[in-house]
């Protein structure tokens, strides 16, 4: 092993990781450099840590600091197994959204670099990117810590959970190494039902990354994850946390033990992600046949009702590309991300009960805000999700107008349903009356259609065709200035509904004609914008 | 070569193909050109054929053209039975042949190829060479951009030496040589002396030590 080799393949993984999230230079610069980061991290924990012993100390009533002092043992506990975690799952989803160009790792593959020495570089680099959740939560319980004489067991789990941050990264690499496999054979073999599973698995994955990370699923599964914990004693994974409570309980014997254990499980992964990395080298880019039929042209038959050949043809292709591109599968997840999202903060939990239903007026926002934000996230990344192969778009005979139908077409394929299925389910859930459901499914259709034109227009007036190391589809600006646009865009349509639910219900039914003649118009303006900037967009290449 | 397509704007000036200003009748334009990039990026989630059924969907061609059309490129260039696989597990030839095919499905007028030769086998250069030049006789001017002069001397009419994004100078091969004072020298003689780039053998020794 070369430690010079590893030291430097490590900086260069961190950077291109780092800098492929921003665009501008300095901000690149200042993220691609691991000292930077460094010193970001230990600035962050210090900052939290006083931060937190400050609001604990001085601010927050004597209660509070009661009940924090006794989950700051599970807190500190719990620590290790949440990075570990944390990291596989940010691992597998940052492996899902990046597309198929830029996975290989075959760039190394002509350089004198060993399987280990790879590993050990992509392991270091893989935590590196991830310590800002470890600063994060040490951050955070440094403070508690400090004020409740812990420094002891924070320091062991601080250690401890930069084992875990390894062994979580080792899993990802394993993963990295075994996914490319088996992808390959599996697609080989599967086609293009192989396509279909690939999809669905990648939606659960994303969906379950969601919940992970939602503040009333994490403070429900806190007590149940420690008490699992305890009773999981032979699942390695949860060695180091068991350390931290083994300290905790002034046990050094079992304390010791467990940490230990968890770094020759650490070693154990370490020398199998070299085993894998050493036997799937090299990703095979598979040959995938998904019919044996031979060509027949589909004629005008196939054109769609409405629309040219041209606009129907980019509709199928981004119909194709929604189904086919794993880092497309993200659009797909997010009706389902929402609904159980929303789910959550519906159905009674962990034995509280909710209020009972909201009043009509509450329910305009929380069914309105999820589809004028599914639309918009929808419609302005469709205009970049051509990437690079953008230019067959440039160097074709295709208008502005045709380019325009295809992808409205395209975002209201998936825009209008959803919000069909999302009222459904609050209607029963909410038990909203008939014609609440009606006023409601107006306001729906008109924000799908006035949000998705206006999502057009910054879709084109803000692509990124970029792919390496991830594709944006849209700049950071675009997508804020987008999202933030649909909801306004929606909340304006839909007040004069919300207002009369709150002062005159006996005008809702008069105010909704109103608000989807009000609507309709906000459509045809965002229609007009949009086809202006897809013009602008087909003139100047912009990749 | 992106402005004559209409994909890149001008700084200054216009551009006319065929009759037709690039600039203001830009969708006319594309559909008289056939366009090869130097590095064509296709839709990699798409099949051969799906995407030269694309192309030529886009192209406005009717059913029976694209059958005839598509089935008779893919049997020249190879790709026969390799045609439902995704363009993503292609190899990079494949995938040139395949954007040469999507250049010429529609018959265009004129052919703007940009290093059209890339990752070809001998036998498909060959044939695009010769396509060339019978497209040519037809009536179907070329402007095709090579870094390979030997390719630029035996297929070109008319060469441009662009050096540094400045013509340097342009005329039939036999034209430059001579202007370049050696009648009897290859075309990458006369362009490393119009050039002055021909301190090749001092940086060969100096690499070489």
């Amino acid at each position: 092993m070369n430690p010079r080799a590893i030291y430097k393949l490590a900086i260069v993984l961190t950077k291109s990781q780092l800098r492929g999230y921003q665009r501008t230079r300095l901000i690149s610069r200042i993220l691609g450099d691991p000292r930077v980061i460094l010193a970001a991290n230990g600035i962050l924990v210090a900052s939290l840590a006083f931060l937190s012993y400050f609001l604990l100390a001085r601010v927050l009533p004597g209660d509070v600091r009661t009940a924090v002092q006794e989950i700051e043992v599970e807190a500190l506990a719990g620590i290790p197994t949440a990075m570990a975690f944390a990291v596989i799952l940010f691992g597998v989803v940052v492996e899902i959204s990046q597309p198929v160009q830029s996975m290989g790792t075959d760039l190394i593959n002509w350089l004198p670099i060993s399987p280990t020495e790879y590993v050990a570089g992509s392991t270091i680099s893989l935590s590196y990117t991830y310590s800002f959740m470890l600063s994060l939560f040490l951050g955070a319980t440094l403070g508690p810590a400090v004020l409740f004489d812990m420094v002891q067991i924070w320091f062991a789990a601080a250690v401890l959970s930069v084992i875990s941050l390894f062994v979580g990264a080792c899993v990802v690499e394993m993963l990295r190494a075994l996914t490319n496999r088996i992808s390959s054979s599996f697609y080989r073999k599967s086609g293009r039902s192989g396509i279909f599973v690939r999809l669905f698995l990648t939606i659960i994955v994303l969906v379950f990354f969601q919940l992970m990370f939602s503040g009333q699923i994490i403070v429900y599964l806190l007590q149940s994850v420690i008490q699992t914990v305890r009773a999981a004693w032979f699942v390695p994974v949860l060695w180091p946390s068991l350390a931290v409570l083994g300290l905790s309980q002034g046990s050094i014997l079992i304390s010791s033990t467990f940490g230990i254990l968890s770094l020759g499980f650490l070693a154990a992964l370490f020398l199998l992600a070299v085993n894998f990395r050493t036997r799937f080298w090299v990703p095979i880019p598979v040959s995938i046949k998904l019919t044996t039929r031979a060509y027949r042209p589909q004629g005008r038959v196939h054109t769609l009702p409405g629309m040219g050949t041209v606009e129907s043809a980019i509709f199928r292709k981004d119909l194709r590309s929604l189904t086919r591109r794993r880092e497309m599968a993200r659009f797909l997840a997010i009706p389902f991300v929402l609904v159980v999202s929303l789910g959550i903060s519906l159905v009674p939990l962990g034995g509280r009960s909710f209020p009972q239903g909201p009043g009509f007026f509450a329910t305009i926002p929380l069914y309105l805000m999820p589809v004028a934000i599914f639309c918009a996230i929808i419609s302005m990344t469709s205009i970049g999700q051509e990437g690079y192969a953008v230019w067959n778009l440039y160097a074709s005979p295709i208008e502005a107008r045709q380019l325009l139908k295809a992808k409205l077409l395209y975002v209201l394929i998936m825009g209008l349903p959803f919000a069909v299925g999302l009222l459904v389910i609050l209607g029963l859930f909410l038990k909203v009356l008939v014609t609440h459901f009606l006023v409601l499914l107006s306001l729906g259709m008109v924000v799908v259609l006035e949000v998705s034109a206006f999502g057009l227009y910054f879709g084109a007036k803000f692509p990124d065709f970029r792919e390496t190391i991830r594709s944006r589809y849209v700049t950071a600006w675009g997508s804020m200035v987008g999202v933030f646009s649909g909801l306004l865009i929606a909340m304006i349509t839909a007040s004069p509904v919300f207002i009369a639910s709150l002062f005159r219900p006996s005008l809702t039914d008069q105010l909704a004609v109103l608000a989807f003649a009000l609507g309709l118009t906000v459509f045809f303006v965002g229609l007009k914008l949009a086809e202006h900037q897809t013009r602008t967009l087909l003139q100047s290449i912009r990749t | 070569m992106k402005i004559i397509v209409g994909i890149l704007k001008p700084d200054a000036g216009n551009i006319q193909v065929l009759g037709a200003d690039v600039a203001k009748d830009t969708t006319a334009v594309k559909k008289m050109i056939g366009f090869v990039p130097e590095s064509p990026r296709l839709y990699e989630f798409l099949t051969g054929i799906e995407y030269l059924d694309f192309v030529a969907d886009v192209h406005e061609l009717d059913a029976a053209s694209k059958q005839e059309r598509i089935t008779e490129f893919l049997k020249a260039l190879d790709l026969e039975g390799r045609e439902n696989e995704l363009i993503h597990g292609y190899s990079q030839g494949m995938k040139q042949k395949l954007a040469i095919i999507a250049g010429l499905l529609h018959r265009p007028q004129l052919l703007v190829l940009d290093e059209p030769l890339n990752a070809l086998d001998p036998r498909t250069a060959r044939i695009v060479k010769d396509l060339v030049h019978k497209l040519r006789d037809d009536g179907v001017p070329t402007i095709f951009s090579t870094h390979v002069l030997e390719i630029a001397d035996a297929i070109c009419d008319r060469i441009v030496i662009m050096y540094g994004g400045k013509i340097l100078e342009e005329g039939t091969a036999q034209e430059l040589k001579t202007k370049a004072g050696s009648p009897g020298s290859t075309l990458e003689e006369v362009f490393l002396k119009l050039t002055g780039t021909s301190d090749i053998r001092e940086i060969v020794e100096a690499l070489s030590r």
